[in-house]
């Protein structure tokens, strides 16, 4: 149930608890599904089944702050939509224990057409907010994205810098128990970047959990306490950031480079 | 343990715990009114001739049908132009359901994809939007209807469990149909055509009792044909409109909508993959 409690949480109590999690989907070849599509591979099945987490074990505690890494198509997102209850697992089971809010790689602003002001109410709303809260918290995500009157104009006018800060913001002014924010952290300007990073160390509190997906090793490394690395699906290693960033590292064979640690 | 908690498992086909799930419905109930509100006023319904356009869209289509009917047909009955209008309306609250429905999942991908929530909220909103632009028409048909000298009665009251049967079918209609619209994508060029033949194979341009017996026998076929002809006698010739009509649109929205909603909610939970 997403939504803003303040309830305190001693630490080292389980946010997150996942156990045996398996995911497996099966996409079409075609992009888009159609029925023309369907009918002319009538017979023939166009289908291939990705396994896209296979017998993933994890638990974040209250007071972590966990960052998911690996390489594209390792499953980070999959896993955190699972978290979020977006996706329904296909083995497993997942627990999550508090309030959730995600920032997953699409953001909020499902209506381009409506204003960001629109966006951010009707995000909040179907994440089960109250209108109340949502005006409670506007003025400081309007504050915190910067964006000032573009606020009230139709989202489609945005540019990509402008979408990211407008989700960054709403994820992070929330406050909620858990937040997840999927490879949001490193966009936008090099201000609103510093800014968006000051804030998640902010964030990191005794009763918060943040899991944390990213390729920017380098500020992974200076917020996280804890790092997971997630391979095809498994989960490969996780402990302390330092260790496994490096084995990750030695793992893609790119060693320590400055690109590497910023941003991939 | 103050904090709430939710456990996600695998699920076997079939329904979600409903009872939960309604609860989190009606918990977002402020999104539906939301949404709708916020849809209109980006399609600039909030303002005067937004509104206006609203009726005068509808009242044009039925001036350019009353040109084929009356002027061009030949016959000049005030009944049949406000027949015309009546049904005229209620079907665009089916169609607008339907064609707003058909998107509104796939248009919602970015929300499917990073919140959890009852999914069916989004084609709900497309038939609450499409219900916003029916009431004005509504207005306007009464005006009319006085204009032309049409007889009032109680038996006109015969119209609103006749707008709930039309109401539940379009919201029938616009869940199914978004959630065809996720496994065949091009089901939305299809839909002006199906709405078309609808159009014509409902009692709209022609009354239901000009038909011939062997046509009407077909009618059990078409949704809307009770409905309507139900609609047209209660609100254009007030007259009490006939139990197996009445009995027969119902049959036809609960059976939609149950249908609908049960392939909807037992296939909501992958529509995040299929996106």
């Amino acid at each position: 149930m997403p939504s803003v409690s303040n309830a305190p949480l001693a630490t080292n109590e389980v946010a997150v608890s996942v156990r045996n999690l398996g995911l497996t989907y099966t996409t079409a070849i075609d992009r888009r599904p159609t029925l023309k599509a369907r009918l002319k591979s009538f017979g023939g099945k166009q289908t291939r089944t990705i396994r896209a987490l296979d017998e993933v074990n994890l638990d974040v505690e209250y007071g972590q702050v966990l960052g998911v890494i690996g390489t594209n198509g390792a499953g980070k997102s999959s896993l955190m939509r699972v978290i979020a209850g977006i996706l329904p697992p296909s083995q497993g089971r997942v627990e999550v224990y508090g309030s959730v809010s995600t920032l997953l790689a699409l953001g909020v602003g499902f209506n381009p057409a409506m204003s960001g002001r629109d966006n951010v109410f009707l995000g909040g709303l179907a994440a089960g907010m109250s209108r109340e809260q949502i005006e409670e918290h506007f003025e400081e995500i309007a504050d915190f994205s910067e964006l000032g009157e573009a606020i009230d104009s139709p989202m489609r006018t945005y540019s990509s810098g402008m979408y990211a800060r407008l989700a960054f913001s709403v994820a992070a002014t929330v406050r909620p128990d858990i937040l997840i924010v999927d490879e949001a952290l490193s966009t936008g300007d090099a201000k609103f970047k510093e800014k968006s990073f000051n804030r998640i160390k902010e964030l990191r509190s005794d009763d918060r959990a943040l899991i944390l997906v990213s390729h920017a090793m380098g500020t992974l490394r200076e917020v996280c306490n804890d790092v997971a690395w997630l391979h095809k699906g498994k989960l490969i290693q996780r402990g302390e950031p330092n260790t496994v960033i490096d084995a990750y590292q030695e793992f893609l064979h790119v060693g320590k480079s400055a690109a590497v640690d910023e941003d991939l | 343990m103050s904090a709430p908690l939710q456990v996600y498992e695998p699920f076997r086909a079939g329904l979600p715990p409903l009872g939960r799930y309604w609860k989190s419905l009606w918990a977002r109930r402020t999104f539906i009114s939301q949404y709708s509100k916020s849809e209109l006023r980006e399609q600039h319904f909030d303002s005067v001739f937004g509104q206006l356009w609203l009726v005068l869209n509808p009242l044009l289509l039925s001036a350019v049908y009353f040109l084929l009917i009356v002027i061009i047909g030949g016959s000049s009955d005030s009944t049949r132009y406000g027949h015309l209008t009546a049904s005229l309306f209620l079907f665009y609250l089916v169609s607008n359901s339907l064609t707003g429905g058909v998107k509104s999942v796939t248009a919602g991908q970015r929300l499917i994809l990073n919140t959890a929530f009852p999914r069916i909220m989004l084609p709900i909103s497309a038939t609450i939007i499409a219900l916003f632009k029916f009431l004005p028409t509504l207005f306007v048909f009464l005006v009319m209807r006085t204009i032309i000298g049409l007889p009032f009665g109680w038996e006109m009251l015969w119209a609103i469990p006749v707008f709930f049967i039309a109401l539940l079918f379009s919201l029938g209609v616009a869940i199914t149909i978004s959630c065809v619209n996720v496994y065949f994508r091009d089901i939305a060029s299809f839909l002006p055509y199906m709405t078309r033949t609808l159009l014509y194979l409902s009692p709209i341009l022609y009354e239901a009792s000009s038909l011939s017996p062997k046509l009407r026998a077909l009618e059990v076929f078409n949704p809307l044909f009770p409905i309507l002809d139900s609609w047209s006698q209660a609100v254009v010739h007030s007259q009490v409109p006939s139990t197996a009509s009445l009995l027969q649109g119902l049959a036809w929205a609960l059976g939609i909508f149950f249908i609908g909603t049960y392939f909807f909610l037992s296939r909501e939970r992958e529509f995040a993959v299929r996106l």
